[in-house]
């Protein structure tokens, strides 16, 4: 705890969270380390990979270029906070489980809320809008092959 | 495919869904750096920006007096305490091998490293010290280009090994062989070079450590594939008695060879953590996995195939090179071995031969990367293209002539390499038929003439030695299977589950053995204590031999548990069958007793066992595989060539594959999936690359190109299943995908540069090279 | 990879921002999107002891329209570009621009003038800016200025922003009339920053004479650049009668990119070439359309 730590307070996946923190923690850091969150994965942080991908206000952003104090008076949702509170899927989480969309699950998270976005924007994206939405998110593991059925499977359902 | 599949059994050949997935998919997984220990401090690495030099100062004083900073290590606090040797892997600590040690003592030999070791309050401030850190290098010129690097006896990159030859092999060629690369009606030669790339986990590698001096016991978390190597590993770097060792590595987000042995960071924090007493964490970020985790595929291949005129091959030939880096993870890191044995691969090959070195150089070390050996395939299948264009065959025909057939097995090569239960030429037809070989090549024609397109097809054709029996400690895996009095049932196991369904595919052989449900049955792995000793998850091992194990331990569990039915039952043993969680009398399937009354049984009432046994129902019990257990695969892909542009697309991808009886193909298909889009990674995308200097310039992601889902294909998928011999007929296929994949789309944009007279030899196949190739080609009129 | 300290503020108010930037000057460096700066930060290539996040800052985004021009405050995210009808009526080459940058979670926290302001010679909208002949508020507590695109981007990731400036707002020209626009790129991966790209924009006369031409290239110089020699043998021509192909062969020529880990320089001028006869060809199919 330093001096010139900065009070933060902000919604996270419906419930109010305060802290004090260093201006130079990242969302990411503040959701794994202070809030325990440790669905938000880091695989990059420099904004390239997606794993960190959170909804910010409703908007799919990176968390590791989010610092935390930016995020005063936010509405923060995390892959934690996607499904359904006993445990229950998604209809996004379940169609990726469907289609063996995931594999170490480490890009998983990341790619949970990144297709949540799409699909709250554009509840019928065609394959080439899906392809170009998830190319924010890289996945080592998959080949993509059934993360790009899981989206298709998730908007006919 | 997807879906049921004709030989299935209840579960095993099922697509059944992943136990691992629910709670990768809410968030609720537990990699190591999920894991926080009270009390525990974080570490960063001071590396060098130099690759090759004598360090001339080091100053810490600045970093030690920061705030938060508990504890600044150099060589000296921590190298005296290990030998080299003691870093290796168990298994190859044996064979020559880079000089490891924990810090850079002395002199650095790669940029990345590792000289001071920070442990703070957080890793911000960890990164903070590292920064105050002064490190003074007086730079010497580094050996970068591996080319050239024997040549150099003046600047060597371990001075105390004598040279920069790191392996050196050259079987005695035949004099027949000799005579055909001399003689033979059309001899071929060409040069290939594959670039250097990287596994890139999505987790990077990490580390917790806790050393409890009270007890003298230590606890270590790692993002690993192999928990009983670390431990064994651990012990020995921290001199620490094994039995006090304990390694956990629940999830894990891929390895892909990376994380198979413990790397040098990983044993540098253990042994800090042992010195210090405290829990640390170091947790590699994106750029320390670039360039300094290990390196991989940096391969120069000079094929030469002597070939009859109607296509047959005479005989084949292989000068390899390889780059091990300064710090190899494992031995010499080197795979010119395999590679030369393997090379003949698939094919009828009276004759072959190679040679093989492997050079140390001031960059990265090399590592396993799955299919670490593959540039075998790579060479040759690249080769049979060039080699069927100069003799004027289609390269799918060329292939047909050669491979070898259903008919022809057990067929030996020309190494003393027996492959038996193979189906090369079948899959090659399959594939073929899939993607429409005559039909595109009747399109890549029209679109040529009639509006300059340049499109091409390639193949990619390979047998895969899996499983490999012939190396302890690989060869062997052990199931622990044990029955709870309520009838259900935890399998233990040694593996390093990062990504391949072990939870799921395991508890699918084990309840098929059992004849119970698949819910019933937990897998139990990634931790030393609850499993046995184990081979860890690598080489395309697990569904043969800790699939083999589990077999072997049911069947233990199920003979006794046959008997204490028999006894209850006042059957015999012989004419009772488990299925559906009963064990009934063959034939008569009223009589029957529940699985859960023989469990219990079994537990709580020895006066129901039969006279003499002993309670409880579990076994473990070990399987050793058999020396190689072969798959093999076809893939064919088509590719489109932007002339304008250079830029390569993929259109269709093709894998007809026979990997035996498939435990889950929806793994299976899973698996081959994340191979073939590392292989196209790698033929058009993937390079780390070094400035002359030995600077890397590739350190982030922007830079070093992983394929994202806008730059992969659609992938399809053909099936033969060819019964091994091993227990359940399964084959090793986790690393297949990345294997033939990189020859097969670097054939199919060769395929279409031919076209108009242009040649490629060098991956990747970016728009540099290709534009390149355009350009000092002929244009010959449509 | 983890960022130095430094001292956060987050000012309301436009005259609190120039307050604080003029008070630290070099020590001070403006944070909007961070999809940019921050990656600077975590990999500690450069550090500050003073961010001033203007994320909080009233009034510093927002897109309208004021006598021939589009005002787009510097604030806006990129991703409004996308989403914003006003843009795609009056300023297409911006809506088209805006979905080749990077990807969609990086254009929902990405602004329109932090990519102007970090002027990375291969982004889109600094290439667009200067296609359309684009004019720049700045303000600071010396004052406020207007600059031009054409002088603003001096060189790599360099501006003529001073350190106690902030870029408030970019003026896109409105093309009325018979016109049309391309910008085309291409990049290694989708969503990469481009190897090379062309912005294009065209205005003809009702007899299809071409008045005014812009060709603007991203990603092959240290600044976007205007090929001037280009325009000039656009400006007077007949849409129908103008041979893409020639005119892009012009429009690289002096051009000399340099070599890097994605593409040597030869590959870029070749791909320059390319993507500028596709802008083009598709600027001049919009002009004839345009009836
Ligand atoms: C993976 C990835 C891919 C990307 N691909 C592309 C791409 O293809 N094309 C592309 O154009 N960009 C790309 N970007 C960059 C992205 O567009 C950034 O958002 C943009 O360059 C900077 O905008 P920002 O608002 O995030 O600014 P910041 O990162 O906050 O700031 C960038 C710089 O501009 C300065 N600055 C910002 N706003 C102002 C202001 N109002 N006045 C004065 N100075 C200011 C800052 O001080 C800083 O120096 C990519 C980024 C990432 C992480
Ligand atoms: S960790 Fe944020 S994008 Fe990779
Ligand atoms: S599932 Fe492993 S990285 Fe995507």
């Amino acid at each position: 705890m330093h001096d010139d730590d900065i009070a933060v307070t902000m919604n996270v996946n419906g419930e109010r969270r305060r802290a004090r923190v260093e201006a130079r923690l990242t969302l990411a850091d503040f959701l794994r380390e202070e809030c325990a969150l440790t669905g938000t994965h880091l695989g990059c942080e420099h904004g390239v990979c997606g794993a960190c991908t959170v909804l910010l206000d409703g908007d799919a952003v990176r968390s590791c270029l989010v610092f935390a104090v930016q995020a005063e008076g936010a509405r923060v949702t995390t892959v934690e906070g996607l499904g359904g509170p006993d445990g229950a899927l998604s209809p996004v989480q379940d169609a990726l489980r469907a289609e063996h969309g995931l594999q170490c699950g480490f890009c998983t998270p990341g790619f949970v809320v990144s297709i949540t976005a799409l699909l709250a924007e554009n509840p019928n994206p065609n394959d080439q809008e899906v392809r170009e939405a998830l190319s924010g998110n890289i996945c080592r593991c998959t080949g993509y092959q059934g993360i790009v059925k899981a989206v298709q499977r998730a908007v006919s359902s | 495919m997807s879906g049921l599949h004709s030989a299935a059994g209840r579960f095993v050949g099922q697509s059944v869904l992943r136990r691992e997935d629910a709670r990768l998919l809410t968030g609720h997984g537990s990699y190591v750096d999920d894991i926080v220990l009270p009390g525990m401090l974080h570490v960063a690495f001071v590396r060098s920006d130099i690759a090759r030099g004598r360090i001339t100062r080091v100053d810490v004083e600045a970093a030690r007096a920061l705030d938060g900073v508990h504890a600044v290590l150099t060589s000296d606090d921590l190298n005296p305490r290990v030998e080299s040797v003691q870093m290796q892997p168990t298994m190859l600590a044996s064979m020559p091998g880079a000089p490891l040690r924990p810090l850079a003592n002395g002199d650095v030999r790669f940029v990345g490293e590792p000289i001071v070791l920070v442990v703070a309050d957080s890793r911000y401030i960890a990164e903070d010290a590292c920064d105050l850190v002064e490190v003074d290098i007086e730079q010497l010129p580094a050996v970068v280009d591996f080319e050239r690097a024997a040549d150099d006896t003046h600047n060597l990159v371990h001075a105390e090994l004598g040279s920069n030859v790191a392996q050196d092999m050259a079987p005695p060629v035949h004099p027949d062989l000799e005579r055909v690369l001399q003689d033979a009606p059309n001899v071929v030669t060409a040069t290939f070079h594959q670039q250097r790339q990287t596994n890139v986990p999505m987790e990077p590698r990490g580390v917790i450590a806790a050393y409890e001096p009270s007890d003298g016991a230590l606890q270590v978390w790692m993002s690993t594939q192999n928990p009983h190597e670390v431990r064994l590993a651990c012990a020995r770097v921290a001199g620490v008695p094994e039995q006090l060792v304990r390694v956990i590595g629940r999830d894990v987000g891929g390895g892909f060879g990376q994380k198979f042995f413990t790397g040098r960071e990983e044993l540098t924090v253990v042994l800090a953590a042992r010195v210090l007493g405290r829990a640390l964490k170091w947790i590699e970020d994106r750029r320390e996995n670039l360039i300094a985790s290990n390196h991989a595929r940096l391969d120069r291949g000079t094929a030469t195939f002597a070939v009859e005129n109607d296509g047959a091959l005479l005989g084949v030939f292989l000068d390899h090179l390889e780059d091990c880096g300064a710090f190899p993870v494992g031995g010499t890191g080197a795979t010119g071995g395999f590679v030369g044995i393997l090379f003949p691969g698939p094919y009828r090959v009276p004759l072959a031969g190679f040679h093989t070195r492997a050079v140390w150089t001031n960059t990265c070390g090399r590592a396993a990367y799955r299919g670490p050996w593959m540039f075998e395939t790579v060479a040759r299948e690249q080769m049979m293209d060039v080699a069927a264009r100069a003799v004027g065959i289609d390269p799918l025909d060329f292939r047909r002539r050669n491979v070898v057939q259903a008919g022809e097995l057990p067929y030996t090569s020309a190494f003393g390499m027996t492959l038996d239960t193979v189906t090369p030429a079948e899959t090659l037809e399959q594939a073929a038929a899939i993607i429409g070989y005559d039909e595109f090549r009747v399109e890549q024609r029209r679109a040529f003439e009639t509006d300059g397109r340049l499109s091409g097809i390639g193949i990619g054709l390979y047998v895969e030695p899996t499983s490999m029996g012939m190396m302890d400690p690989l060869s062997t895996d052990a199931a622990l299977v044990r029955v709870q009095p309520t009838g259900k049932v935890s399998v233990h196991l040694g593996t390093g589950s990062h990504g391949q369904s072990i939870e799921t595919t395991m508890a699918q052989v084990v309840a098929e053995e059992l004849g119970i449900d698949f819910d019933d049955v937990v897998v139990v792995q990634g931790d030393t204590e609850p499993t046995p000793f184990g081979r860890g998850t690598g080489g395309s091992g697990t569904a043969v031999i800790a699939g083999g194990a589990c077999r072997a331990a049911s069947a233990e569990v199920r003979a006794k548990a046959l008997d204490i039915a028999a006894h209850l039952m006042e059957a015999s043993p012989a004419d009772l069958e488990l299925a559906d969680g009963r064990i009934a009398v063959r034939g008569t399937p009223s009589r029957f007793i529940a699985w859960a009354e023989v469990a219990r049984a079994a537990h709580l009432d020895s006066a129901k066992l039969p006279p003499g046994m002993q309670s409880g129902l579990e076994a473990t019990a070990t399987f050793k595989a058999p020396p190689i257990t072969w798959s093999n695969a076809c893939h064919i892909c088509t590719v489109e060539v932007e002339r304008a542009t250079g830029i390569v697309r993929v259109l269709r991808y093709v894998v007809s594959e026979d990997c035996g009886v498939m435990i889950n193909p929806m793994v299976v298909e899973g698996q081959i999936a994340g191979g073939v889009v590392q292989g196209i990674g790698g033929a058009l995308y993937e390079h780390l690359v070094y400035d002359s200097d030995g600077n890397p310039l590739t350190a982030t992601f922007l830079d070093y190109l992983v394929p994202t889902a806008t730059e992969v294909p659609v992938i399809e998928y053909g099936h033969v299943e060819t019964p091994s011999a091993t227990p359940g007929g399964h084959k090793g296929m986790g690393e297949g995908g990345a294997i033939g994949s990189p020859p097969c789309v670097f054939n199919a944009v060769a395929d279409a540069l031919a076209l108009v007279g242009a040649t490629v030899t060098r991956t990747p196949l970016g728009p540099t090279a290709v534009l390149g190739a355009l350009a000092s080609s002929y244009t010959p009129a449509p | 990879m983890k960022p130095a300290t430094f001292r956060y503020h987050a000012p309301a108010t436009l005259t609190d921002a120039l307050t604080l930037l003029s008070e630290y000057g070099d020590d001070a460096k403006v944070l909007a999107g961070g999809q940019s700066l921050v990656p600077i930060l975590a990999m500690r290539l450069s550090r500050f002891d003073h961010l001033v996040d203007v994320n909080r800052v009233d009034g510093l985004a927002g897109i309208t329209r004021e006598n021939g021009h589009l005002v787009v405050r510097a604030g806006t995210r990129q991703r409004a570009l996308e989403r914003d009808e006003s843009v795609a009526a009056h300023v297409p080459l911006l809506a088209r621009a805006a979905p080749l940058i990077a990807h969609f979670q990086i254009r929902n926290r990405g602004t329109v003038g932090g990519s102007l302001a970090h002027a990375d010679p291969a982004s889109e909208l600094p290439a667009v800016a200067l296609a359309l002949g684009a004019e720049f508020d700045i303000a600071s507590e010396r004052g406020t200025r207007r600059a031009d695109a054409a002088t603003f981007f001096e060189s790599l990731w360099t501006t003529t922003l001073e350190p106690d400036e902030l870029l408030v707002g970019a003026r896109f020209p409105v093309w009325s009339g018979r016109s049309g626009f391309g910008i085309r790129e291409v990049a290694r991966r989708h969503g990469d920053f481009a190897i090379a790209g062309a912005a294009c924009a065209l205005a003809a006369d009702d007899d299809g004479r071409l008045a005014r031409a812009a060709i603007a290239l991203f990603g092959v110089a240290s600044t976007p650049w205007r090929a001037a020699d280009a325009e000039a043998a656009l400006t007077g021509a007949i849409a129908t009668d103008v041979d893409a192909m020639e005119v892009a062969a012009a429009a690289v020529r002096g051009l000399d990119p340099t070599d890097d880990v994605h593409a040597s320089g030869a590959a870029r001028l070749a791909i320059a070439q390319h993507v500028v006869s596709l802008a083009l060809s598709d600027a001049l199919a919009e002009v004839r359309d345009a009836r």
